[in-house]
């Protein structure tokens, strides 16, 4: 058993391991296939409480990771925020002196989410500019008509 | 309604995502469907080579003990009942039921056809190069209930 506290490098790890197979092709690949296959619950979670669901659902993970974070619902605004001032999983890997991290770890929470938020009628934006610091943003909103839509209002990370 | 704000600490919480045993077993199956059963132990090779070398390198400077420590360690933190017998020459591990294996079929995950190999694979790449070698004795495909053996190799 590979135990889930050792879980992330292993993560890490298969995203170097496919790499090599097929390049990013064959991450995303994975990436695309985990998002379909293991967010079941986050789909369900939205799918029954509306952006509530996000709240209900990264409750549970960010908590279980013990991640250092602000978590925003606004259901009147049909917004959901979180703003990760240490992610657990890359700060691991940063820690983790004797193996590099897979050069685009991060990419896989913007890959995941979106393909099951996006298609219920959701926009994800996330900001990845200071995931070398273990920083990160991840804003999802109801998608409004064109005629209706706003500024995001983006705020910093950290 | 208000909006909700929920603020957290690292401190706040304990690290234990037992999801992510899912997220792992959903992996190995990916790799199996898509590159072949090899593939699979290719990938945990890779993985454990790199990830515990720091324990490999344990392992040749203090024997058995070194493996003892970090299962101990591991399986406490899990919350697995192990049975657990040390000598210089053998370490003999007796897991009642895989922590992994319980959670995911507790929570509707799939478990992976190979899932087996995160400890028949990963044990034997942790033991390559050093005085030791691992041996899979048993193990239960629906519990992940498993006897694992460490020893020293013949000279």
């Amino acid at each position: 058993m590979i135990s889930c506290t050792e879980f992330i490098p292993a993560y890490s790890e298969l995203f170097k391991f496919l790499e090599k197979q097929g390049g990013g092709a064959a991450v995303l690949d994975f990436w695309n296939y985990l998002s379909d296959n293991f967010l079941g619950n986050l789909k369900e979670l939205v799918e029954q409480n509306g952006i509530r669901g996000c709240w209900m659902y990264w409750t549970h993970t960010l908590n279980e990771e013990a991640a250092d974070f602000t978590m925003e619902l606004d259901e009147e605004a049909g917004e959901f925020r979180i703003v990760m001032r240490h992610c657990p999983s890359k700060g691991r890997l940063l820690e983790c002196k004797h193996i590099a991290p897979y050069h685009d770890y991060c990419g896989h929470c913007d890959v995941l989410y979106r393909r099951v938020l996006e298609p219920l009628g959701y926009e994800c934006i996330a900001d990845l500019s200071e995931v070398d610091q273990a920083r990160c943003s991840l804003v999802v909103r109801r998608k409004r008509p064109a005629s209706q839509a706003q500024p995001l209002g983006m705020t910093g990370v950290g | 309604m208000p909006k909700e704000v929920m603020r957290r600490s690292a401190s706040d919480n304990a690290y234990l995502h037992k999801d992510f045993h899912g997220a792992l077993s959903a992996g190995l199956e990916y790799v199996h469907r898509r590159y072949g059963a090899e593939a699979v132990r290719d990938f945990l090779r890779q993985f454990a080579a790199s990830f515990y070398s720091p324990l490999r390198a344990d392992l040749r400077k203090r024997g058995l003990a070194a493996l003892k420590e970090y299962f101990e360690q591991i399986y406490r933190v899990e919350g697995g009942t192990m049975a657990i017998r040390c000598t210089p020459d053998e370490l003999r591990i007796e897991v009642a039921a895989c922590p992994a294996v319980t959670h995911m079929r507790a929570h509707g995950y799939a478990v992976a056809r190979m899932f087996n190999e995160t400890t028949k694979t990963v044990n034997e790449t942790i033991c390559e190069s050093t005085p030791f070698a691992a041996e899979l004795v048993g193990y239960d495909e629906q519990t992940g209930r498993s006897v694992q053996r460490f020893y020293r190799r013949s000279a």
